[in-house]
């Protein structure tokens, strides 16, 4: 386990080729400054987005994950954020319901232009992940996933 | 009821309408409710109908693809025909519903803590939010002429998942790994959900390879949280998938919290017109976005 004060925020960024990936292409070029945590991966399109890559980085030990694409009505593909975004409203419940920090799972619409909001995104991301600190799921699951404080469930049965 | 049912039956497997009758039959312990398959009009004196008869048959469905074949549906396997034709998975005009007017079905689970008094606690919970008989593409409803069961009118069907929505998010996970600890991979809850019908499951995919198929807490949570967000918009609250889990997760507690969030969201219940397109096929301009930076 890594000890608390080396320890730095990984974010896994999925980024849309077309409006993300161009922002924070132009962030760079721009040469803004924003913290490295970030670890991008290009997807054709937000609606590319499987809730199956989020669960997957978040037990391997990812402590946050971004999906990022077109704004609304910009999509290269005229529909795909559409489509995600309505995946992810309920997915992000689901996790949160699942007892997932909700600030580990978040979404944002950059466009190509919006450099400066890419590395706004990051920013603010870098800071909640700090204040949220390491994902102790992955150490959990090497100790066969159980907090050691573990109750078992009382006798008593309330039946309606 | 019965003699109607098993009436009809013959009816439809001697007028050829139908190739196969898939209904309930007693177990051989005298006391449960088995499915059958009956494809000989002489054998439809086997028929019963009472409230053992749990199971949801329409996942039987899609074994027989290419035959016409005659289903005894409850109210909550109706609504699961209705998302495998939305899914185009069947042809209505290979089916003939047979709707049975239904008062509610036992869990067997429940019934020790029932008594005289109190029979009410005996049913299934899904039972006591179902209003019963919203649907109308059954092509022949057999009725319940008995006393009709009254359900409790300040039951809260989301209840449980409004207490657990409360909680902090630590406790919330903890109780979920708890529950998954347990879970044995035995896909149980796959097997009998009428929609699960993918040819190859995600969980035996190994190219690519999303999460782990051993029994521990990263597979067992990767897998139950991939249930049930492919079922989100599509979960009819059959139950089948809890009734069917021999550790006893609640299942059902999941599947109803996405089903809630989809009815807040969006105003969509899954099951309930063949014409709507499903959840995630379709979107709307004014979706909401709150959560998107």
């Amino acid at each position: 386990m890594i000890e608390e004060k080396d320890w730095e925020p990984k974010i896994v960024a999925f980024l849309c080729n077309w409006c993300s990936y161009a922002g924070a292409d132009l962030a760079g070029t721009s040469r803004m400054e924003y913290p490295p945590n970030v670890r991008i991966i290009r997807v054709p399109c937000s609606g590319r987005m499987n809730p199956l890559f989020v669960i997957k980085c978040l037990m391997k030990g990812v402590d946050g994950v971004l999906i990022s694409g077109c704004h609304i009505n910009d999509c290269h593909y005229s529909e795909g954020n559409f489509y995600a975004r309505r995946r992810f409203a309920v997915f992000k419940k689901l996790l949160e319901y699942m007892g997932i920090d909700p600030r580990r799972f978040q979404m944002s619409w950059v466009s190509a232009s919006e450099g400066d909001k890419w590395a706004k995104v990051v920013g603010e991301l870098v800071d909640e992940m700090k204040s949220a600190g390491p994902n102790r799921f992955a150490d959990r699951l090497e100790n066969h996933g159980l907090p050691s404080d573990r109750q078992t469930h009382s006798d008593e049965v309330e039946v309606t | 009821m019965v003699e109607e049912l098993r009436v009809k039956a013959r009816e439809l497997l001697k007028n050829k309408q139908v190739e196969l009758v898939i209904g309930y039959q007693r177990a051989s312990d005298g006391v449960s409710a088995t499915p059958c398959f009956i494809e000989n009009e002489k054998d439809t004196d086997l028929l019963i109908w009472d409230a053992y008869c749990v199971y949801n048959l329409s996942s039987y469905l899609k074994d027989h693809p290419g035959r016409k074949i005659g289903i005894v549906a409850k109210d909550c396997d109706l609504r699961s025909v209705v998302v495998l034709l939305q899914e185009n998975q069947l042809k209505r005009e290979n089916l003939f519903i047979l709707e049975m007017e239904c008062q509610g079905v036992i869990d067997e689970r429940r019934l020790q803590f029932s008594d005289k008094q109190n029979q009410e606690i005996s049913f299934a919970q899904k039972c006591k939010s179902c209003q019963s008989s919203k649907l109308s593409i059954s092509d022949y409803v057999i009725k319940d002429r008995g006393e009709k069961r009254k359900t409790p009118d300040d039951y809260d069907e989301y209840g449980p998942i409004r207490k657990m929505e409360v909680k902090a998010t630590s406790e919330r996970l903890k109780f979920w790994q708890e529950e998954f600890f347990r879970c044995i991979r035995c896909y149980a809850c796959r097997q009998i959900c009428p929609m699960c019908y993918c040819p190859k499951c995600v969980a035996e995919q190994a190219q690519p390879f999303w999460f782990s198929k051993a029994i521990n807490l990263e597979g067992n949570f990767s897998w139950n949280v991939t249930r049930a967000m492919h079922l989100a918009g599509r979960c009819i609250d059959c139950g089948e998938c809890e009734r069917a889990c021999p550790v006893g997760i609640p299942l059902r507690d999941i599947n109803k919290k996405i089903e809630k969030d989809v009815k807040e969201l969006f105003s969509y219940e899954a099951g309930s017109s063949t014409e709507a397109k499903s959840l995630f096929a379709c979107f709307n301009k004014n979706d909401p976005e709150g959560f998107i930076k």
